[in-house]
């Protein structure tokens, strides 16, 4: 299945009044850059305790 | 540097950790609004709504389709520890979990019905019933009744200026989605099956976080959750979805549906920060303790606010800002408390 017109325009939609330039990708870079940040985290965490 | 110094340097050391993984969870928790939001617009999801909502009726329908997105994000979430577990290399000790059930993993496969089932359903329940903010607030009481059964069963200290801290969080988060829920509920005729949902809700999460805390003490969080989800991925492919099936709704036709790259792509990101949300919160518990770590984890709620307002341009009420300041305020009383308070989660 293809994602329809409608509901592409209403994904769309949601990112059209955002603050941030290209919010529809951003919010991807931020979950990633944030998962890698945990990561980092969870691996020194289990080195040192 | 005597004993007892560098005893208290490493104690206050966990805590803190215990506090960063609390936080870590507030946020991947409030983000995943983002993932979780969108979805609904996609296909096969959309058009399973209407198809199901013209037989049965919109909050019907709402309860089913979450079930469908439930049951995906329960799918990528597995994909996500999957990848947390390799990365600290922690399969090994997975396997060692997943085989000792009496002593261990029969905890986190009782954790999975009361967070999956019970929670997330009823908190979809509550939504569809109701609306989003009656949900969300039923939701945010869960550290009140997670702090109370962890200190009635296992005793967990739980100390006068955390239950203020986390009393603050919770009026915070209710002052957030405070307009929407006195709109919803003066909107006409509640259905009792929506607060129904907002208790299974409250309960599901709460009790949820007191039975890991139980296994949490021979097991290690990690791995735990996994196992965790493992038992939730059984309950909704194995269970739910096929009786939803018997009984008549389209469960498999739209779920065949749900490979479109979109579609994959969004439920990938819920799956991630769902499961990172998660792996945190269990993290911080043998950390910081049952009620504090479900306290702080609370600060979703603000999180959300603030991640919807920058990605999604909607400007938040002038509740939301003063529920927002309650939030930090009741953080910023945990995280002073006096770390020889902690040096022992639980009572004599």
């Amino acid at each position: 299945m293809t994602q329809t017109a409608m509901a592409m325009e209403a994904y769309n939609a949601y990112w059209a009044n955002s603050f941030l330039p290209a919010a529809h990708i951003m919010w991807m870079v931020l979950i990633l850059m944030l998962a890698i940040v945990a990561l980092w985290q969870a691996r020194t965490f289990v080195s040192k305790f | 540097m005597d004993l007892k110094t560098l005893k208290k340097q490493e104690s206050k050391r966990k805590i803190s950790k215990g506090y960063m993984w609390a936080l870590f969870c507030a946020i991947f928790w409030g983000i995943w609004y983002l993932p979780g939001t969108v979805v609904w617009v996609l296909n096969p999801f959309d058009e399973m709504y209407a198809t199901i909502a013209e037989v049965s009726g919109d909050g019907m329908s709402l309860v089913v389709t979450a079930v469908l997105i439930t049951a995906f994000n329960a799918l990528t979430v597995m994909l996500a520890l999957m990848l947390w577990n390799g990365v600290l290399g922690k399969y090994g000790e997975l396997g060692r979990t997943l085989k000792e059930f009496h002593p261990c993993s029969k905890w986190f496969f009782l954790a999975s019905i009361f967070g999956g089932p019970m929670a997330i359903l009823g908190s979809f329940i509550a939504m569809g019933f109701i609306g989003g903010a009656f949900a969300a607030v039923a939701g945010l009481l869960y550290p009140v009744i997670g702090s109370i059964l962890a200190y009635y069963w296992y005793g967990e200290k739980i100390s006068k200026r955390a239950v203020i801290g986390i009393g603050i969080i919770v009026l915070g988060g209710i002052s957030i989605y405070g307009g929407g829920l006195l709109t919803e509920l003066s909107s006409g005729n509640v259905p009792w099956i929506g607060y129904l949902g907002g208790l299974m809700a409250a309960a599901g999460w709460g009790i949820e976080g007191a039975i890991a805390g139980k296994g949490l003490d021979i097991a290690e969080p990690d791995a735990g959750l996994t196992l965790r989800f493992l038992g939730e991925n059984i309950i909704w492919w194995i269970i739910i979805v096929p009786i939803l099936a018997i009984l008549g709704f389209p469960m498999y036709s739209f779920a065949f549906q749900v490979f479109e790259p979109l579609t994959m792509l969004i439920l990938v990101f819920a799956g991630l920060t769902f499961g990172f949300c998660y792996v945190t919160w269990y993290k911080s518990f043998p950390l910081i303790g049952v009620g504090r770590g479900q306290g702080i984890g609370n600060l979703y709620g603000f999180c959300a606010v603030i991640f919807i307002f920058l990605f999604f341009g909607d400007i938040p009420d002038w509740t939301i800002i003063v529920g927002g300041l309650l939030c930090i305020t009741g953080s910023f009383i945990m995280f002073t408390e006096d770390s020889s308070a902690l040096e022992t989660l639980r009572g004599e």
